[in-house]
Order: C-alpha cells, then sequence, then structure tokens
C-alpha cells in the first residue's frame, strides 16, 4: 500500500495503483483523453503527464505505478505546457475554428477551454478525414474530428469483444478504420454503439433517428432522465437524453456506477427507443363501431354492413395464417451501404411495419369514461353472468412491478379468479418448475458479475446470449479472456459456440441424454462433491440409478455429441472449482422443459455448483420484467413471492390487506396462458395488458381463431397489434419512457426506472389505468402514485419488506431485501436452501425425444428465436427505424449443404410447412444451423413462425408449448407459385406495386 | 569496403574477420573457423556464470541504447515457471546503419550461436530473430542457416546433444521502422500493431506474449561468443581507456565519403584518423561540413566536433551527440542541411506508430515546415515555431521516435542557422538543391 504525495496532499492507495487513481481518490483532476476507466491503458495522448520529484521526464499519470514517497506536482509548469502543447497540436487539425466559452460540446473541447489553448490555426496539416459510414442507419463517423484516442478501438475489443475499429495508416494518415474493408457488417459489428459512447469528440456518434429531432432539436437535452432499457432481462441502465417531450437519445451511466451492464447497451437499448414516438401510438381509447350504452347498460349492435364484411370482430385485414404465404419484399442489396433510408428498396421502414390505415375501421374513438366504464362494465357483467373463471387476464413482462402487481391484486381481489398469467409461461415455466421442484426457488441464485469475474468455467445451455442478452454476453466474453472456460451446449453454431472451448452440438430436444450423460461420467470419475451431496440434496441414489445407463456412447447415439467431448465437458465442469451454470429457452421450450432442467440440475447440485460466489445457477430470463411480472404473482399459481392461492393462510393476509371478504379469492389455481386459449377452456373474456399472443403463443392460426371468438376482449398497448385489432376496447398505454416504476431483472435485481417524456396525446400511465380500472370495478386502488403501490408489495411480500423507492435510486436492489437494513444478496443458498430441511432434491429423469420428429414428409428439424435486432413480435422493435433497417425481413436460417440439395440460393424465397400451416420468406444460408435443422425467428407478422410451432403438446408441471422442436418441410418458391397468395393488397408491403417485387437481385 | 573484403590495417576485425568470406557461411565452414565451439562451452556452464562473464565484459547494446547487455540479462529471473523468450532484433532501418546486414549476410551462424548462448543465459527456450522485410538475402541466408543448424542438432529439443532446448525462428518484417523498437517488435511478433507499449512493464517482466522476455541487437549477439571463447579480460582490452565503452564496433559509412562502408574499430578510435585514413576522407576537391555519426536518430555534429571525438558512448556524448547503431552520415560543402533535415523528418514522419499526439502531430508539423523552408517559402518565426515543436516532441512520448526526429532539427537550426536564413531571406536554396520529391 504506497502512500505518496499529491499536490501536497499525502494519498494511501492500494498496490498496484497509478498515480491517476491515486489522484482521482483525492479529488484531483487530472485530464485524460485516450484513458477510460476499464479499458486497457495505452497512454497514448499524452495529456496526463505530471512532475515526479526526482524525474527528469514528465511521467504518465495513468500509466506509472503509484510508489511510496513519490511527490507529484499535477499541474505543474511543465505540465500544464505540455498539455497546452497536446492541445493545440489536436487542434491544429480539428474543423472547429470557435470553441464558446462555457460551451464545449465534448471532453475534448472541455480541456481546450480549461487549459486556454488558443483556436487560431498555424500548421499547414490538412484536416483528418476518413470513414464516414455512409447510409449507416445508426452510427455515423465525422473523423475530421477524431483525435485518434483509440478509446473506440478498445471499447470494442475490450469491453464487446468484438473488434471491429482498428487503426489503419501510419504518422499524420493514421486512421481509425472499420474492419478490413470499411464495411461494418465484415467486421462482425452489432451496433452496440459502445463506440459512440466512448467518443470524447463525437466523432463517431449516434444518429438522431427522427427527422424532426435533427431539425429542431439536436442541441443540448433539456434533462437526463434514468431509466431501465424496455428489452432484455439484462436489466440495462440508461440515460434518456429528453427534450420537450421527445427522446433525442440514449446514454449510457459512467461506467464506473454499479449497474448490471457498466453502462454498455446492446443495439436495441441504445438505438431501439425511438417506438416511443412512432406515429402508430395510439392516443385516444378506441371502441368497437357497434357497442353503444343505452338506458345505463351497454349492448354491441354492430351495423349488418359490418357483420356482413368482417364477423363480429374481424376487420379489413388478413389473418397471420393469409399473411405468411405471401411472397415476400427483400432488400436486393445491403441498405447500409450507401442508401439513404427512404431509398431503401423497402421504402422507409417506418410505412413498411406501420399498422395500417384500414385496421383502424372497425373502431371508433372513445372518450376514457366511456372506455373504462364498458370494459369495467363488461368484465362485471361476465364475472357475475358466467363466473369468474369465464375470465382470464394476460399481464405483461414488459410492465412494471407495480402494474403488474395492481392487475392480478384486481384480478383476484376484483374478478374473484386466478386466470392471470403472462408469457413467462412460455419462455422460463419450466425452469421454474424445476427449481421449485429442485429447491422452491423460482430466480437465479447469483449475479451477473460473479459470472464474469469469477467463475473459473461458464456451461451455457440453450442461450444464445450475443444476441438475446447482448450485454450479458459481451460480459461471458470477457469472463473466456480472462481466463474462464467456456463450455456451450446448442443445436446452433451461435457466436458463443464458436468461441467455445467445448462446442456440445446436440441435436434438438436430446438435452436430457447429454446432462444424464455428462452426470453419469462425473460419477464414474467420482468427480462429483461427496461432501454437498450428503450435507445438502435428497435423493441422489435414485439419480445415480437413473443415470447409470446414460454412457457417453449411448449419449452419442441419441444426441450426435461425441462422447469424448461429453467426457470433456464433464470433468471441466465438475472440476470448476467454480462452474456457473447457465440457460435460456433452448432448454425450456421442450414438452420436457421441466425434465431437461431438473438433469441439468441433478448435475449442478451434484458438483456443488451454487452457494457460493462464481457457482452462479442462472436461468437468463428473456424480457425486462418477467422475473418481476412473477415475482408479482402475475401468474395463476401464487400471489407475490410464490405464495401459493391454495394456502388459506395465505389467502387470509392477501384478503386482509386488500380489505376483500376472504371468501373472494379463489384457492384453486388458475389457468395457464396455454390453456386459456384453447376452446375448452371456458374463457369467454380477456382482459389483456401489453401481449401479443396472436403472434407469439403456439399455433397461431388456432390462437387468432380463439381470440376473434371471444365474447368481449380488452386490450391496453401502445399500438393497435394484431391481438389488439380484435379488441372491443383498446386502451391506449404508456411505453417505459413515460413512467415510473421497478424492474426486476435477471439477477433479481430491481431497478428503478423514471419517467421521462409523457404518454402521446391522451394516451394514459398504465398504473393510472389498472388503478381506476380496479376502482370501477369495485376493488378500491387507493395508491397515489408507483411508489405506494411499491410499500404495498413491500408489506405482502416478505422477500421485499425492505424495498423502497428511496432505496432503489441508483444500482438497485437484489432481492431478498429482508428489511430496511439489508443491503440486499448477491447470492443466495450458501448454507441452506428455502425447502423444509433447507435440503434440495433430486430427481431422476429419462430422456424422451421430443414430441415432432422429423419423417419422410416434414424431413426438417425447425428451431424458432430470436434474432440480435428484433425483440418478440416486433411491435416495438419493427417501429424503431434504425433496428428494422438493420433486419428488415423475415429470414430463415439453413445449412449451405442442405440449401445446395434443395436448389436454395441465399435470399431465395422458400416455403416452410409444418403439419400446422405454412409460411413463405427469404432463405439465410448460414453456418451456425446443422445440417437438416432450420431456424425461424419469431419475430415478424408476414412470416410468423408459430404459425408452424404445436400448441397440443405441453411440458405436464409447466404447460410450456415445444417452440423449439417442429418437424417442416422446405421447398424453394418459384414465382409463379408465390402468386397465388398474392390476390390481396398486403398490409406490410402494402404500398408496393406487386408487378415491382422480384426474387431475384 | 568492398568484398572481397580487406581490412584496414587499423580495424579490429573480429565480427567482420569473415565478411566476404562464401566459406563462413555454411555450417561446416563456421565450425572450421572455430565456429560453435563457444556455444558447447556455454551449454556446459551454468546460466549465472554466463551472465557474469558477459558483465564483466562490459559488453553494451548495439542497437543503440547501449545497454550493458549481462545486466539486462540478470533482470530474467530464473525458475520463475515461466516461460521466457529471447528476441533478436535484426530490423535494422536507421537510416545510415547497414552492420546488422552484413552479419547475417556472410556469418548467420555467429548470430545463431550468439542468440543460442543468450537463449540459455537467460532460461529461455526460444528465441524469435526479428529481420526486416527488405533484407531479402539475409533473411535467405538466415533461414538456410537455421535450417541446417537444426539439422546438425546444434539448435532444436537437444541442442548440441546436451537435451537442452533452443528453438530458433526468423520472422520477417512488414516494412516498418517503428518494428525496430523493442516492444513494437514484440507487438508485430505477436501478431498485433507494430505500436511501442508503454513501460512499465519493461520487457523483462511481460515481453512478448506477456512472458519475460529479453531483446538484443544482432551485433551484440554477435559478439557473445567471442566473449566466450576468449575471455571477458580479452574483450575489455579492446578499448582505449575508457572501461565504459569495451570491445569492437561496427560502423556503417555513408555519404559523400572517399570510401564509404562497414569498418571495425576498437572503442575509443579517434574519429579523426577514422574519416580520414579509415574512409579516405572527403572525396576530391570537397570538405566535410556535417556528420551524423550514430544513425539519424542522433544530434548532427559539425565537422569540428567530429575531429574532436573519440569513437565512443562517452565520447560522442561529449561531443554533443551519441553512438547510437554506429551509422555515420557524412556531408560535404557541397549538400545543402536544410534539405537534409527535412528529409530526415519527412522520414520520421512516415514511420511515426501515430499514437503519440506530439510524435503524430509533431513529425508530420515539422516536416511540412522544413520542406517549406527548403523551398523557399519559409520565414523566420518558422523557425521559432520548429524549436518550440521539437521541444514539444522531446522526453515526452511513449518510444524515443518523436525525440530522434526532434534531436537533427534542435542540432540543425543551432549548428547551421546560417544555411537556413539563407533559405528564408533569399526565398530560395541557396545551392540549387531541392527537396527530394
Ligand atoms: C524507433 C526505434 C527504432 C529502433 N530500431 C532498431 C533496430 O532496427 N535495430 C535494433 O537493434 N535496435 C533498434 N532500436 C533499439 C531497440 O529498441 C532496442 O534498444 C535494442 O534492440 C536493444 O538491443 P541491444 O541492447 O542489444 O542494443 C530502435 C529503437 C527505436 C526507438
Ligand atoms: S513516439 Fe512516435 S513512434 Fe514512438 S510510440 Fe509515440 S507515436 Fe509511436
Amino acid at each position: 500500500m504506497p502512500t505518496l504525495t499529491i499536490n501536497g496532499r499525502e494519498v494511501t492507495v492500494p498496490q498496484g495503483a497509478t498515480i491517476l487513481d491515486a489522484a482521482r481518490s483525492l479529488g484531483v483532476d487530472v485530464p485524460t483523453l485516450c484513458w477510460y476507466p476499464q479499458l486497457p491503458i495505452v497512454g497514448n495522448c499524452r495529456i496526463c503527464l505530471v512532475s515526479v520529484a526526482g524525474s527528469p521526464k514528465l511521467v504518465p499519470a495513468c500509466a506509472t505505478p503509484a510508489a511510496d514517497g513519490q511527490v507529484v506536482t499535477t499541474e505543474s509548469v511543465a505540465a500544464v505546457e505540455n498539455r497546452r502543447g497536446v492541445l493545440s497540436m489536436l487542434l491544429e487539425r480539428y474543423p472547429v475554428h470557435d470553441i464558446p466559452d462555457g460551451g464545449s460540446r465534448n471532453e475534448f473541447e472541455a480541456l481546450v477551454r480549461r487549459y486556454n489553448v488558443p483556436t487560431t490555426k498555424r500548421s499547414p496539416l490538412p484536416l483528418r478525414t476518413g470513414d464516414e459510414r455512409a447510409g449507416d442507419p445508426l452510427i455515423q463517423h465525422d473523423m475530421s474530428t477524431c483525435i485518434l484516442c483509440t478509446r473506440c478501438v478498445r471499447a470494442c475489443a475490450d469491453i464487446q469483444v468484438v473488434g471491429v475499429l482498428d487503426v489503419a495508416q501510419r504518422g499524420e494518415h493514421a486512421e481509425i478504420i472499420v474492419g478490413a474493408d470499411g464495411n461494418p457488417e465484415h467486421a462482425g459489428c452489432t451496433w452496440c454503439g459502445e463506440c459512440v459512447r466512448v467518443c470524447p469528440t463525437g466523432a463517431i456518434h449516434d444518429l438522431i433517428p427522427l427527422a424532426k429531432l435533427k431539425a429542431e432539436s439536436a442541441a443540448q437535452p433539456e434533462r437526463t432522465v434514468r431509466s431501465v432499457c424496455p428489452y432484455c432481462a439484462v436489466g440495462c441502465q440508461i440515460d434518456l437524453s429528453v427534450r420537450g417531450n421527445d427522446i433525442q437519445r440514449v446514454r449510457s451511466p459512467w461506467i464506473e456506477e454499479t449497474t448490471p451492464n457498466i453502462g454498455s447497451t446492446c443495439v436495441k437499448g441504445r438505438f431501439g427507443f425511438d417506438f416511443a414516438m412512432h406515429r402508430d401510438r395510439l392516443t385516444k381509447p378506441l371502441i368497437r363501431r357497434g357497442w353503444v350504452k343505452r338506458d345505463g347498460t351497454w349492448r354491441f349492435e354492430p351495423s349488418p354492413d359490418d357483420v356482413a364484411r368482417w364477423g363480429r370482430r374481424g376487420g379489413p385485414w388478413r389473418e397471420i395464417r393469409e399473411e405468411a404465404t405471401t411472397r415476400k419484399q427483400r432488400p436486393k442489396f445491403n441498405p447500409l451501404q450507401s442508401l439513404r433510408l427512404a431509398d431503401a428498396p423497402l421504402g422507409d421502414p417506418r410505412d413498411r411495419v406501420a399498422t395500417p390505415k384500414e385496421w383502424y375501421e372497425p373502431f371508433r374513438e372513445a372518450t376514457w369514461d366511456e372506455a373504462l366504464d364498458l370494459v369495467a362494465s363488461q368484465l362485471v357483467r361476465l364475472r357475475d353472468e358466467r363466473g369468474p373463471n369465464s375470465l382470464a387476464v394476460f399481464s405483461s413482462a414488459k410492465c412494471t412491478n407495480e402494474e403488474n402487481y395492481v392487475l392480478q391484486r384486481l384480478v383476484r381481489g376484483g374478478l374473484w379468479t386466478n386466470n392471470i398469467d403472462h408469457c413467462t409461461r412460455l419462455c422460463h415455466s419450466s425452469s421454474v418448475s424445476a427449481m421449485q421442484r429442485a429447491m422452491n426457488t423460482s430466480a437465479a441464485s447469483g449475479s451477473m458479475r460473479e459470472v464474469e469475474h469469477e467463475s473459473d468455467v461458464i456451461f451455457i445451455l440453450g442461450a444464445n446470449t450475443t444476441e438475446s442478452h447482448p450485454v450479458f454476453g459481451a460480459a461471458i466474453k470477457r469472463a473466456q479472456k480472462r481466463g474462464a472456460t467456456l463450455i456451450v451446449a446448442d443445436p446452433r453454431r451461435i457466436e458463443l459456440a464458436q468461441r467455445a472451448d467445448i462446442h456440445l452440438q446436440m441435436l434438438p430436444g436430446t438435452d436430457v441424454a447429454l446432462l444424464n450423460a455428462m452426470l453419469h461420467h462425473v460419477l464414474e470419475c467420482g468427480l462429483e462433491d461427496k461432501e454437498f451431496i450428503r450435507t445438502r440434496t435428497h435423493g441422489f441414489e435414485a439419480v445415480r440409478e437413473a443415470v447409470a445407463p446414460y454412457t457417453p456412447e449411448r449419449a452419442e447415439t441419441i444426441t450426435g455429441v461425441p462422447a469424448h467431448l461429453i467426457r470433456e465437458a464433464a470433468e471441466r465442469y465438475a472440476r470448476g472449482p467454480k462452474s456457473s451454470t447457465l440457460w435460456a429457452m433452448g432448454l425450456t421450450q421442450h414438452h420436457t422443459g421441466t425434465d431437461i432442467v431438473t438433469s441439468l440440475l441433478n448435475l449442478l447440485l451434484c458438483c456443488g455448483m451454487i452457494g457460493r460466489w462464481g457457482a452462479a445457477m442462472m436461468p437468463i430470463r428473456g424480457q425486462n420484467n418477467v422475473q418481476g411480472a412473477s415475482d408479482m404473482g402475475a401468474i395463476p399459481m401464487s400471489y407475490t413471492d410464490y405464495l401459493p392461492v391454495t394456502d388459506p393462510s395465505v389467502r387470509r393476509m392477501y384478503a386482509e390487506a386488500w380489505g376483500v371478504p376472504e371468501e373472494r379469492l379463489s384457492l384453486t389455481a388458475g389457468l395457464k396462458v396455454t390453456e386459456i386459449v384453447k376452446p375448452e377452456s371456458g374463457v369467454v373474456g380477456m382482459y389483456i395488458m401489453g401481449e401479443n399472443p396472436i403472434i407469439s403463443d403456439p399455433d397461431v392460426a388456432h390462437a387468432e381463431e380463439w381470440f376473434r371468438n371471444l365474447e368481449f376482449l380488452a386490450v391496453q398497448d401502445l399500438f393497435l397489434t394484431e391481438t389488439a385489432r380484435y379488441a372491443d376496447v383498446v386502451l391506449p398505454g404508456s411505453s417505459f419512457a413515460e413512467k415510473t416504476g421497478t424492474f426486476v431483472n435477471t439477477e433479481r435485481r430491481i431497478q428503478l426506472a423514471h419517467k421521462a417524456i409523457d404518454p402521446p396525446g391522451e394516451a394514459r400511465a398504465d398504473l393510472d389505468i389498472l388503478i381506476e380500472l380496479s376502482n370501477r370495478i369495485g376493488l378500491p386502488a387507493p395508491f397515489a402514485d408507483a411508489s405506494a403501490v411499491m410499500d404495498e408489495i413491500a408489506r405482502v411480500t416478505p422477500s421485499w419488506r425492505g424495498v423502497s423507492y428511496a432505496r432503489l435510486e441508483g444500482s438497485g436492489l437484489q432481492y431478498p431485501v429482508p428489511d430496511a437494513q439489508s443491503p440486499g444478496t448477491f447470492f443466495l443458498f450458501d448454507d441452506e436452501f428455502p425447502t423444509a430441511d433447507g435440503k434440495a432434491t433430486l430427481t431422476p429423469v429419462e430422456f424422451m425425444p421430443p414430441a415432432e420428429l422429423p419423417d419422410a414428409e416434414y424431413p426438417f428439424f425447425m428451431n424458432t428465436g430470436r434474432q440480435l435486432y428484433h425483440w418478440h413480435t416486433g411491435t416495438m422493435t419493427r417501429r424503431a427505424t434504425g433496428l428494422d433497417s438493420r433486419e428488415p425481413t423475415p429470414t430463415v436460417e439453413i445449412n449451405a449443404d442442405d440449401a445446395r440439395a434443395l436448389g436454395i440460393a441465399d435470399g431465395d424465397p422458400v416455403r416452410i410447412t409444418s403439419r400446422r400451416g405454412s409460411v413463405v420468406l427469404s432463405a439465410r444460408v448460414s453456418p451456425r444451423v446443422a445440417r437438416s435443422q432450420v431456424f425461424l425467428p419469431m419475430h415478424y407478422r408476414e412470416a410468423a413462425a408459430n404459425l408452424l410451432t404445436r400448441s397440443d403438446v405441453l411440458d405436464p408441471y409447466a404447460g410450456i408449448p415445444e417452440f423449439k422442436v417442429s418437424a417442416v418441410r422446405i421447398e424453394p418458391v418459384t414465382a409463379e407459385r408465390v402468386e397465388e397468395g398474392n390476390g390481396k393488397r398486403s398490409t406490410a408491403l402494402g404500398a408496393r406495386p406487386a408487378a415491382a417485387e422480384s426474387w431475384s437481385d | 569496403m568492398g568484398y572481397p573484403h580487406t581490412s584496414h590495417p587499423k580495424e579490429t576485425p573480429v565480427l567482420s574477420q569473415y565478411f566476404g568470406d562464401p566459406g563462413a557461411r555454411s555450417l561446416d565452414g563456421w565450425k572450421q573457423r572455430g565456429g560453435y565451439r563457444a556455444l558447447e562451452k556455454a551449454l556446459g556452464m551454468s546460466p549465472a556464470d554466463i551472465v557474469n562473464e558477459v558483465k564483466e565484459s562490459g559488453l553494451r547494446g548495439r542497437g543503440g541504447a547501449g545497454f550493458p547487455t549481462g545486466v539486462k540479462w540478470s533482470f530474467m529471473k530464473p525458475g520463475d515457471g515461466k516461460p521466457h523468450y529471447l528476441c533478436v532484433n535484426a530490423d535494422e532501418s536507421e537510416p545510415g546503419t547497414f552492420k546488422d546486414r552484413e552479419i547475417m549476410r556472410w556469418t548467420p551462424h555467429a548470430l545463431i550461436e550468439g542468440a543460442a548462448i543468450g537463449a540459455y543465459a537467460i532460461g529461455a527456450e526460444t528465441c524469435y530473430i526479428y529481420i526486416r522485410g527488405e533484407f531479402t538475402e539475409p533473411l535467405r541466408v538466415m533461414n538456410a542457416a537455421v535450417k541446417e543448424a537444426y539439422a546438425a542438432g546444434v539448435i532444436g529439443p537437444n541442442a548440441m546433444g546436451t537435451g537442452k532446448r533452443i528453438d530458433v525462428h526468423v520472422h520477417k518484417g512488414a516494412g516498418a521502422y517503428i518494428c525496430g523498437e523493442e516492444t513494437a517488435l514484440m507487438n508485430s511478433l505477436e501478431g498485433k500493431r507494430g505500436n511501442p507499449r508503454i513501460k512499465p512493464p519493461f520487457p523483462a517482466v511481460a515481453g512478448l506474449f506477456g512472458k519475460p522476455t529479453t531483446i538484443n541487437n544482432v551485433e551484440t549477439l554477435a559478439a557473445v561468443p567471442h566473449i566466450l571463447n576468449r575471455g571477458a579480460a580479452w574483450y575489455k582490452g579492446m578499448s582505449r581507456g575508457n572501461p565504459k565503452s569495451t570491445g569492437t564496433k561496427l560502423f556503417s559509412v555513408c555519404g559523400n565519403v572517399a570510401k564509404p562502408g562497414n569498418y571495425e574499430v576498437e572503442m575509443g578510435f579517434p574519429f579523426k584518423e577514422f574519416l580520414y585514413e579509415l574512409c579516405g576522407g572527403p572525396l576530391p576537391g570537397r570538405r566535410f561540413k556535417a556528420i551524423i555519426p550514430g544513425g539519424s536518430s542522433v544530434p548532427i555534429q559539425t565537422v569540428e566536433e567530429a575531429e574532436a571525438t573519440v569513437m565512443d558512448y562517452e565520447g560522442f556524448i561529449a561531443q554533443g551527440t551519441m553512438l547510437g547503431s554506429g551509422g555515420v552520415i557524412v556531408f560535404d560543402d557541397s549538400q545543402c542541411m536544410v534539405k537534409h533535415i527535412a528529409r530526415l523528418a519527412r522520414f520520421y514522419a512516415h514511420e511515426s506508430c501515430a499514437q503519440c499526439t506530439q510524435c503524430r502531430e509533431g513529425t508530420a508539423w515539422t516536416t511540412r515546415i522544413l520542406e517549406r523552408i527548403e523551398r523557399g517559402h519559409g520565414t523566420m518565426a518558422d523557425l521559432d515555431t520548429l524549436l518550440e515543436l521539437a521541444d514539444q516532441m522531446t522526453g515526452k512520448t511513449i518510444c524515443v521516435l518523436s525525440d530522434s526526429c526532434a534531436a537533427p532539427i534542435v542540432s540543425g537550426i543551432k549548428k547551421f542557422r546560417s544555411e537556413f536564413e539563407a533559405h528564408i531571406t533569399g526565398k530560395r536554396c541557396p545551392m540549387g538543391a531541392t527537396a527530394a520529391a
């Protein structure tokens, strides 16, 4: 611990600290340009040079270790003279003649002002030039202001671990380049914008996506508001720059703040916010034409005309099923290169994916009073006439904890049913059922940063982290760089699989065989954690017997993974010493999802890889609040904190808290998403908040039919979605930027997002809508604001008892937070599990093949999932200009050998058909998928992957459908054959005359 | 010095003894001339004893900085459990310097032997010889010699049958002067952009691939076998009374001189005698005007200063310059100093790796000004700007390329100011020269 003197003040710093670290700890501001926290130190700008007594030369503060007895002067005459020299040299080639006093626009200009450097030019050197990324929809370069600090190069290589940028040339010609050929695509760019974040001059900057912002208010933001990214469950904290009622851009929180993302974002987080200001936003409540209130009673009396045209609740649109088989246009060349957006062959993306005008035809605008009155009256009517269980509610993993809490409170206390669920059913419900059975828990045991900094082995299964959770994906890549072993189990050769030390490329749905074999080998080598098994688990013997027949050789025949790789993976995982286990939908979305996760938990528990810092168990959650929505009880079997609805004492507690008669609260678990959308469910009325099941549910064609036949449907959303178009009432809600509330990320971190702008028009904050609806239904919701809701949540939720808004500012809190003093919980289960006797239970599982296997007629495995640039059903991302222009059309990934055998070239139209339906979309020949497998993204209405998936086989415990395996057939589509389906005007691509479209380049 | 080569009687040919003798190139030929005895001897000694012997000899780095070689070797901690590396700096790109080229061309095994001894002494099993890419002939010769040495078991997994592993790899540079800087060379070997690294950490702590590394110049290593064969005392004896500068040194001589070439003399040899006797003095009818004695990176001397110099590390410093790499560049009275200084600046501007602000901007900026003056478009204020820039470029950057660019500018303006002023006031070059295109 060296002690040194800086500007006359003594300071002691940890071994290994630099002079700069020491100065910063004293609050001494040594100017820097190339230095940036957490980036490798290169010391190239030479501006932080300081005087050290006894040293003939100035030394770089950023790169010189602090040493005992050093006497440092940071603003010595020599140091200041050098700084002015550096700044004036940089200014010579900087294209600005005047930096307004106090009006410096960036870090560099601020230093020029601080050291009072004259801006007159003396040098004969030309201004710098360089790449401009012309036509790029998201990131632009103006290299004339580049000062070659190389922060961007290092941010790309060392924070995001991509390596798109570098320095080329030498001397005065040195410049930052994008890949070897100037094409970011070829260099693996993911448009995350880390370079934008670190640039000290704005040479690399983001494009403000909306044209009107460019014109009026590109200037300084009026205010900056801390929010939480609305996409995945990493829960990146972001700062919204706001001017007027517009979000100008997303800025990163400072890298040294404790945020789950160290201020990084992915492309969605940084560039995907403009959907909130999209012109499709609903600004007034809508009521389906035909609803009239007479004598105080609402009646539905549609005009015979309307009924004749589109039935009880249809409209002038084609069903998802019809749209799927029409031809799709695709970009004829890379829209990123030298094209302005409006010139792109697909037209302006804002038009391409906008809500078609005719969708509004069946509706009329209404007042809030009318709309809420209608909703309340119909829900109450159905409750009383058809019974509480005739109603069901979809809550939302995109909505805040407070909103989810108030909605489930309304459903249980006001509608008297437990029929509330949300899309968790479709993602991690099988993880939850497996984890509950094994250790009575429903969330990750650890934190993302322990995986990054501590784990020796990272075992990732069925999780395409670099696309679905990119910021966590980058952390995993950093972990590997630091030396952690990466083992990836995935049927696709995704980026992490390519980087992995071991890639277990199993056949889809064969996970149990793989994991049982790994455990078999661990036991055979005696690598299991005997002490852990003995003291902390039950049921080991049964599992030992169950895995005994699963030799690696046998597993090889089932999974296709070579036995030696299974052995090696098993040994490395078991040897740890600290192995973290991460998984996502690749494991869960199977009809055997619970079994699959159970087999993983068996392995994990037998190796004792839980309950230590660095040995984390992490189901990587999908949506930004899927964890919170479940925690808040927006699931059919439990109240908040997973307290079962079937337990009378639990019921008593909530009845008291909500002031409702105990017997009003149902003691039977409600229906799950996948059970509700079934003819036999008995549900005739629904309220849906912020979900779009007509795209996200399996077997969409049946789902669409089911929603069409409801007696009453109310939808609260931002847009007139594919689901909302069937509604009787549409209530315009608020985007993430328009409300204050909390979200829970995948590591149980409760984070506070603040309202930045007002909802457009008459749209209202979702919480207000729910509170008013609750009051109108007869369940008083006496909440002044979101913070008051949180206070009630804390009262009824044991593991959130210590949570309050005052404590959530900044990094948030990882629950359990048992009391107001608790700092939260970074990792769980260090000495016991939350079970009756504190032990976990091992459950033997047997391999069962996927429900539908390829055969002669349907010879391909089809896998579905997410892409980097889109999100879920696309309602948000397809209205985010930049994101949609990166990935404008639906594609199916197919292996090159298969493509060749079928006579399909990259970009060709193909038809994919399963026993449920078929879709037409472009082929993307990709080395990522194995032979006989195809991958369909789930985001596109015009080629909805879920038309092909199956809804009739569900996981028996969790009710999750088998999204990951369907048998399909693929055919190339010739131009004539597409024509058939093209009779009606395409709503997605309507603006384009059909004749102008061509499949060939 | 032409080939076949005859040394001047006042030379002390140790390293250059077989220059011009094709027989010395092959392994057998080298062995016949006493080659590989030193390696054999070394492999029988303890590494510490070799390091001590080299320390004792007073051998200093011939790459430019003149750091005592034995001391450098002693920084490599034996038994730290990490792989150690030896890098041989054969990037010889310093303008005016061409001595390593001749060592490799004529006596490749001298370098291999020295490198093998060095590797063993610092506990390295792997040695990389980084050769300037333009050196096509030396590359060919070195590659052939390494192959031959492997085939004969001189180096390899069982070097000289001793069971010790010494691998030697030849790596071809790709045309960047900066890759001769030791840490840039390591980056280049690692496949990265050849940027010098900030120090600390020093190579002996974290060098090539982050492992302890020693880097030596070709000439430095080629001297090592002689020291082991004939003893430190013999080597130390080759000096004219200055115990800090010992042994022989190869000087490459070019420019306006009667007999350019490589000359090997004892440390402390009088520079005047060297210039006028060994190198044959100026061309007929000419007089020497200025000398750059240690490669382009050292300050320029006037002829008076040069004539008063003794040729060793301290001797050059006493006369305002440095021994550097020993590349002697001679200018006579027909030369325009402004033109040559501008040319040097342009070289550094072209070669700057562009990391450091002062170097990237300063080398380019000073070049533009110098070229402007040279063409007769300069002003008196330009001279002040040049000195101001040179000051900013000195002592503040990651490596000394920036200083190297400043050195000739500062010394040139100081010592030949009247030539600069004549360009400015006369608005043209008084000697009729124009800057090279
Ligand atoms: C810009 C620059 C270029 C250099 N080029 C060379 C070179 O070509 N050959 C060389 O031996 N040393 C060169 N050096 C010196 C090396 O950095 C290093 O000092 C030398 O290789 C050490 O070997 P030695 O101790 O045997 O002299 C250069 C240094 C700088 C700053
Ligand atoms: S001084 Fe010049 S050559 Fe040396 S590291 Fe800095 S920029 Fe590169």
